[in-house]
């Protein structure tokens, strides 16, 4: 690998890092070239005792995005950190999907079925007063309009209910979520992350 | 050697070589490969993330024979994090040749034995 390779490498696998950031380790390499190519080494040399600058990309990504999580820590953050340290093999990647993929799948199906019992009670309170559209796709329970608007009062109140009640859960288990990054990140942390 | 042993200890390494001298990047990673078997290119995410961590700070300096180069030298925090590191390095090191003396020993002990 030449110089350039060398650099154009490195620099293509540091996705994610601030562009200042970026320059200033770049600029490290090439300072780590000049003085090798004075001293009397090839550029092949050089690259090859620095090894591989996708390895070597890897370790400035998870030591910059934890970092980042632990200066600023948004959601955001704290999943770029982790899976930038995932990135480096340090731990499994399967330690963390098959349990939060299924809650976090399981908690987007409790908002959604919420939304869906206020939709259904908006529309059967259409469809009792006489909406044309809403007549068609809603089969109401019973031939008293009086009735079947006061019960699709009814399941929109009840709607409502489930929606605060599952938003509060939500943000519950965000929390949670962020409990459990920043635990990690610790941990990482603490075992020493220069790998 | 262990990699993960090894790169534990490199930051003992380079706080230690900056506690003689102020060094640049070249200067540090040649001399540890020299002494240690290790990819050269993992050494400046080290030198970064301590230097983020304040063990030390960096400046430029002209050079006779090039462009300028990025010395880098140890903070307060840094020569005390570099005294604690070594002593523990040290302790470490005796326990772990007590032990592996004994074990040496009762080898040596078995093959007489046979003998």
């Amino acid at each position: 690998m030449t110089k350039n390779e060398f650099l154009n490498r490195l620099d293509g696998a540091l996705t994610g890092i601030a562009y200042q950031d970026r320059k200033d380790i770049i600029y490290d390499y090439e300072e780590h070239f000049t003085v090798g190519l004075e001293g009397g080494k090839t550029e092949e040399e050089i690259a090859a005792s620095l090894g591989d600058p996708v390895t070597i990309a890897r370790q400035f990504k998870a030591d910059y995005m934890l970092k980042k999580a632990e200066s600023k820590a948004t959601t955001s953050n704290l999943f770029k950190a982790v899976f930038a340290v995932v990135g480096m093999g340090f731990f499994n990647l399967l330690i963390i999907l098959p349990i939060f993929l299924p809650l976090w799948a399981a908690m987007i199906a409790l908002i959604f079925s919420a939304f869906c019992v206020v939709l259904g009670g908006v529309a059967g309170f259409f469809a009792s007063v006489g909406t044309p559209f809403f007549e068609s796709i809603v089969t109401l329970p019973t031939y008293n309009t009086g009735a079947n608007i006061f019960f699709c009062i009814g399941i929109i109140a009840l709607g409502l209910l489930y929606l605060i009640g599952v938003i509060s859960l939500g943000k519950l288990f965000y929390r949670g979520t962020m409990k459990y990054l920043k635990f990690n990140l610790k941990f990482i942390k603490d075992r020493g992350q220069q790998v | 050697m262990n990699i993960q042993f090894k790169k534990g200890v490199l930051e003992l390494c380079v706080l230690s070589m900056l506690g003689k001298k102020d060094c640049y990047g070249y200067e540090l990673v040649s001399e540890i490969s020299k002494n240690i078997s290790i990819a050269e290119g993992t050494i400046y995410p080290l030198l970064r993330r301590l230097k983020d961590e304040g063990y030390f700070t960096t400046y430029l300096q002209e050079s006779s024979e090039g462009p300028p180069r990025k010395y880098y030298k140890l903070t307060e925090l840094g020569k005390e994090t570099k005294d604690e590191l070594i002593k523990e390095w040290h302790t470490f090191v005796s326990g772990v040749n007590k032990i592996i003396k004994e074990d040496n020993d009762d080898d040596q002990e078995r093959i007489s034995e046979q003998a």
